[in-house]
């Protein structure tokens, strides 16, 4: 695009006229005489419109800044190019929203005289356009309609042979005329040579940067209204020359080519914020933050580049803003347009929107303040007399603060920022991922505990009874002996109700037993489900189109490592990568030969270590899922197992207080997983590092296996889980664990591990690691855990439950109670018509369908969608590319009519395109020109 | 509590919170962290907005950014002025991005600015070069960098016009599930 801007720049002298001629000045001043055959023909080989049309993209913008010419005229370039600064500069409002119409006012008269112009606008079915929804969508703009209705004007079509965008640049004129170089050159060394452009320094610098060169020759202009408010703006001889030169016939194929190919370009501009608008996501925050991408202020095309368009009908005016700094943009239209799209939203969503609007913090702060201002000054205008409204604001204020606050005190609380800065510094994300991963499962823990602890151990301990056993210190071990007799087992709390000192208040330890555990399920489910879901959201957006392939691999570099020898070593491995990838494009075919090798080491898991061994992958990736899987099996198997164990044998064989024996279990089962782990890390661990240092240095130093460490968390994580019933302490156990687990872990990693060398994916290996410890881990423990309770025979002597048939006929009794204080009825209704029936959860499953099923579809739909736009984006291209040949071949024809002309490259002119674009963008810029100065070699 | 009080006003606490993605306590962390990169520079009351302006060099040599290949873009980026040189705000604003919190499109926005080497809005095969470059220490031969470029823009070019636009790059950050998590400074 920036060619074809730069081009357009330097179109100007392709008017034989005007090569000869010596400056600009003269030209304008020339053109007024043919003003007076108003009647010729060739008076549509006005330089404008044909300008406008010789750009395939963005006709609005590309029509303008470049153009000399255009600058001279006091309406049309200030407010196309910069509208913000225009409104200083030129007379005519910015804010003003017939503007755009009345833009191409001087064009008008003549436009709306051919008869071909009408029939453009009103002809649904344009040729070649790419759909009629698209180009309705642009039709709104009148920008568009302009457009589209010029290339019919034939002198213009004859124009935009001399000015193809390449050829542009290679008619002698541009460098001949003097008074048109040094412009362009002048300019380009003020935008770089000023330093600083804010806010409102940006003001006089604008018309400078742009304005300037031409600027005396506007002042001509406007001094000769005559000139621009003719209808026909005749330009006699120029029309015969290009009329007399060129093949029309070329032309007007070319011209339909580049019509046809305008609505795609618009309707990109539209369709994200359009569809977003009109199809009313769920999910609007995430689906506007797509929306929103699309004005950025990089986002070329868009709100910048052409900012009639979106300011005028963009149906996203929120995010349509283009960029200038401070109080410029903020007074602008579009600043106007956010401040009062920002007014409405809750408190939440404002300030949502306000940071993640991609500016400077100043900007932001000056957003915020008006929106503020604004909605203070709307409120008391209208909430005036509604008290309640008034209240209603103070009281979501005040809801903000204590948000706030509540946050930062649960961030105080926050473990281990140091580590695992250090750890993430040293190791990368993936590591990270893991002790992220403890820490979270040590939350978790700690909540159990906390609850436990206040609703079962606190009542139990105020009526405790003596502890005759004997400690020998044994009992750490086996959990037994003397800890049967105290409150870490379930065979030692009373099935009765607390009471004291007959004060009225009274604790049924049964009912508070089976809820608090229950409780603690239902917390840890949906804190589990709402992290999956929130992981997943992230990570598998749209898992069709997730590829494997180069570009993200070097887009991903990991910001969060900071160690120097891990920064080596992780460019190391992504050159290594990089290269493997380069040269080998598909590495999905071999990820099924990994998977039939767990299959079968599932079945043969003694050779599971061996396999290990013997097995090579070319991928990384595909080792880790290996192993992985085997080890998900194993530990599934094993945990499997002793369920089964517990539940159909130990608890049937009526053993007394068969609950504490299970508790014990879980307890030595745990306790040893840790002490091995300990075992593992400290003596293992270092072990192989001496091995892998001082003996044989070929194996060198190991890597952190973060799959391996993960599953034992998730292993131990779910025998607390199964044996918080049995064992109400164990969440505290667990927690000690996992607290003490965290150091000596971060010490081992830290003396005997090197950063790993695979590419770990880590939010995908987190994604997995959650999913997992909800699907085979949580899932597996309620369904143990409601086997237990629904159909196992609780023991006759110990334990809250004693003499029960059920554990829940707890709640049976419970109802039956409650059935006969009055007060109390609706619990007994609730229980019996929503929990109890089983209509209820016949209803209940069938809407959770229904609605799962629309869901289902809209994600149909719009994975429909996604492909629809992106076929969209890729016949863009081919439109594009196709626009291109047609040009380089209309500048082959040029050429050959007029062999004078040198060539200059077309890389030349790319090349001078980004910097070209840079001059009239500065606005949006304003933070990296300077940068830019000094960073482009090529500059 | 006393302490933030002669640094900032409460007003300019609540405006920060709102502008980025940290906490009241955050926002005094990253305050001292950019107070200590210049003592005799900074002053430790902000309660007058001053203007002042931390070096490209002290910025580039905290342990954050030290050994980032990009820290040089990264500055700039944020920077004001694009030379580096950040004032207070710049600083927070570069690490509020850079946060957990802040979402895939003002990431990716910021991202797709730091490899867009000569800033152009474009990452041109030109850009993608630097980034490999960087990224690989130059361990790679020049035929195998413009072989992993053309890779690189024959996977993302959506539109085919040899350069990746804004879009371009978004598009494929959202195949990127990784994006997330590694852009991404602790603090």
């Amino acid at each position: 695009m920036s060619a074809y801007r730069n081009s357009a720049y330097e179109e100007d002298p392709d008017y034989p006229d005007y090569s000869g001629s010596q400056n600009h000045t003269q030209r304008y001043l020339k053109s007024p005489g043919p003003l007076n055959n108003s009647d010729e023909p060739s008076t549509r080989s006005n330089p404008y419109p044909a300008e406008s049309r010789t750009s395939p993209d963005y006709l609005g913008s590309l029509a303008e800044p470049d153009y000399p010419g255009s600058q001279s005229n006091p309406d049309y370039p200030g407010t196309m190019s910069h509208p913000y600064s225009a409104g200083t500069d030129y007379p005519k409002p910015l804010a003003e929203p017939e503007y755009i119409g009345s833009r191409r006012n001087p064009y008008q008269p003549g436009s709306s005289g051919d008869p071909d112009y009408s029939q453009f606008q009103r002809n649904p079915d344009f040729p070649g356009s790419k759909g009629s929804g698209n180009y309705t969508g642009s039709r709104i703009n009148p920008d568009y309609l302009d457009s589209l209705g010029e290339p019919d004007y034939p002198g213009a079509q004859e124009n935009l042979n001399s000015s193809g965008p390449r050829a542009s640049s290679n008619h002698p004129g541009s460098r001949r005329n003097p008074e048109h170089a040094s412009p362009r050159v002048k300019a380009y060394i003020d935008s770089l040579g000023e330093p600083d452009y804010p806010g409102a320094e940006s003001q006089s610098n604008h018309p400078h940067f742009f304005g300037e060169p031409d600027y005396l020759r506007a002042e001509d202009h406007r001094n000769s209204p005559n000139f621009w408010g003719e209808p026909d703006y005749p330009g006699a001889e120029n029309g015969h020359d290009y009329g007399s030169s060129e093949d029309p016939e070329m032309a007007r194929q070319m011209l339909s080519r580049t019509s046809s190919v305008q609505p795609p370009f618009h309707y990109e501009d539209v369709s994200p914020l359009g569809v977003l608008g009109e199809n009313d996501y769920p999910e609007s925050i995430e689906m506007k933050s797509v929306g929103m991408a699309n004005p950025y202020p990089g986002a070329p095309g868009n709100g910048y580049v052409n900012p009639a368009y979106v300011g005028d009908e963009g149906p996203g005016p929120a995010y349509g803003d283009p960029p200038l700094s401070g109080h410029d943009w903020l007074s602008s239209p579009q600043g106007q347009e956010l401040i009062e799209s920002l007014i409405p939203m809750t408190s939440r969503d404002r300030i949502k929107a306000i940071r993640n609007q991609p500016r400077t913090m100043e900007e932001k702060r000056n957003l915020r303040k008006m929106v503020d201002k604004e909605k203070s000054k709307k409120s008391r205008r209208i909430l005036e007399l509604n008290c309640c409204a008034q209240c209603l604001n103070s009281i979501s204020l005040a809801y903000r603060r204590f948000k706030n606050n509540l946050s930062e005190l649960l961030n105080s609380i926050s473990l281990w920022q140091k580590t695992l800065k250090v750890i993430g510094g040293k190791f990368g994300t993936s590591v990270l991922s893991y002790f992220n991963f403890l820490r979270w499962l040590l939350k978790f823990n700690i909540f159990s505990f906390i609850v436990t602890f206040s609703f079962i151990i606190i009542p139990q301990l105020t009526v405790m009874e003596k502890n005759h056993l004997q400690f020998t210190g044994l009992e750490f071990l086996t959990g037994a002996g003397y800890f049967t007799n105290t409150v870490m087992y379930y065979g030692f709390y009373t099935n009765s109700t607390i009471q004291h000192d007959n004060s009225g208040a009274s604790y049924n330890m049964q009912l508070a037993y089976i809820f608090t555990i229950g409780g603690c399920l239902v917390v840890c489910f949906f804190s589990l489900l709402f992290s999956m879901a929130r992981y997943f959201r992230n990570n598998f957006i749209n898992p069709h189109i997730y590829s494997r392939g180069i570009a993200k691999l070097i887009f991903c570099w990991d910001f969060t490592v900071t160690h120097e020898s891990a920064v080596k070593l992780k460019q190391k491995n992504l050159s290594t990568e990089i290269r493997f990838l380069a040269n080998h494009s598909n590495p999905g075919a071999v990820l099924l030969l990994p998977f039939v090798v767990s299959c079968i080491n599932l079945v043969v898991p003694r050779f599971y270590s061996m396999f290990r061994l013997v097995e090579r992958y070319e991928m990384p990736r595909h080792e880790v899922y290996t192993l992985l899987i085997r080890n998900i099996f194993l530990k599934i198997s094993i945990i499997g197992i002793l369920c089964y164990y517990w539940l159909n044998i130990v608890a049937l064989d009526s053993e007394e207080c068969w609950e504490t024996l299970i508790g014990q279990e879980i307890y030595r089962l745990l306790l040893m997983d840790f002490v091995f782990s300990l075992a593992d890390s400290l003596l293992g661990e270092f072990l192989r590092r001496i091995i892998g240092m001082r003996l044989i240095t070929s194996l060198g130093l190991q890597e952190f296996d973060i799959a391996r460490n993960v599953l034992e968390l998730i292993y131990a994580q779910t025998l607390v889980w199964i044996g918080t019933f049995f064992c109400p302490l164990l969440p505290f156990i667990q927690m000690i664990t996992l607290f003490l687990m965290f150091y000596v872990k971060n010490i081992s990693l830290m003396m005997n591990f090197q950063p790993p060398s695979k590419a770990w994916r880590a939010s995908q290996m987190m994604t997995f690691f959650i999913f997992l410890l909800f699907f085979p881990s949580f899932t597996g423990v309620l369904c143990t855990l409601a086997i237990t309770i629904w159909r196992l025979k609780p023991s006759a002597d110990c334990g809250p439950f004693r003499g029960l048939s059920f554990f829940i006929e707890s709640i049976y009794r419970w109802i039956d109670t409650l059935n006969q204080t009055p007060s109390y009825l609706w619990v007994v209704w609730i229980y019996q018509n929503l929990i109890g029936s089983v209509h209820f959860f016949f209803i209940l499953t069938l809407i959770v369908l229904i609605i799962t099923y629309l869901y289902w579809q809209i994600t149909e739909g719009r994975k429909i969608m996604i492909r629809l736009l992106h076929e969209q984006i890729i016949n863009e291209g081919k439109d594009k590319m196709f626009l291109i040949d047609k040009l380089i071949k209309l500048q082959g024809m040029e050429k050959r009519a007029n062999p004078t002309l040198f060539t200059l490259e077309r890389r030349d002119l790319e090349q001078w395109g980004p910097q070209h674009v840079r001059q009239h963008d500065a606005p949006r810029d304003l933070r990296f020109r300077q940068s830019f100065q000094e960073d482009n070699p090529k500059a | 509590m006393g302490n933030k009080q002669t640094v900032f006003t409460h007003e300019q606490l609540e405006a920060y919170q709102d502008c980025t993605f940290f906490t009241r306590k955050e926002i005094m962390r990253l305050f001292y962290r950019y107070q200590d990169l210049a003592p005799q520079l900074v002053p430790l009351d902000y309660t007058s907005c001053p203007d002042v302006k931390v070096p490209y060099e002290l910025i580039g040599s905290m342990p954050e950014l030290k050994d980032n290949p990009f820290r040089q873009r990264i500055a700039q980026v944020f920077s004001e002025d694009g030379d580096g040189h950040m004032t207070l705000d710049n600083f927070l604003d570069m690490f509020s991005v850079m946060s957990e919190m802040a979402p895939r499109d003002l990431k990716a926005y910021y991202a797709f600015k730091i490899y867009d080497f000569n800033n152009d809005d474009y990452i041109c095969a030109w850009d993608l070069e630097q980034t490999v470059t960087k990224l690989t220490r130059g361990e790679l031969s020049t035929e195998e960098v413009s072989l992993i470029c053309e890779k690189v823009l024959d996977e993302a070019d959506g539109d085919h016009d040899g350069r990746l636009s804004l879009e371009d790059f978004q598009n494929m950050i959202l195949r990127a599930p990784d994006f997330l998590s590694t852009f991404h400074i602790c603090i």
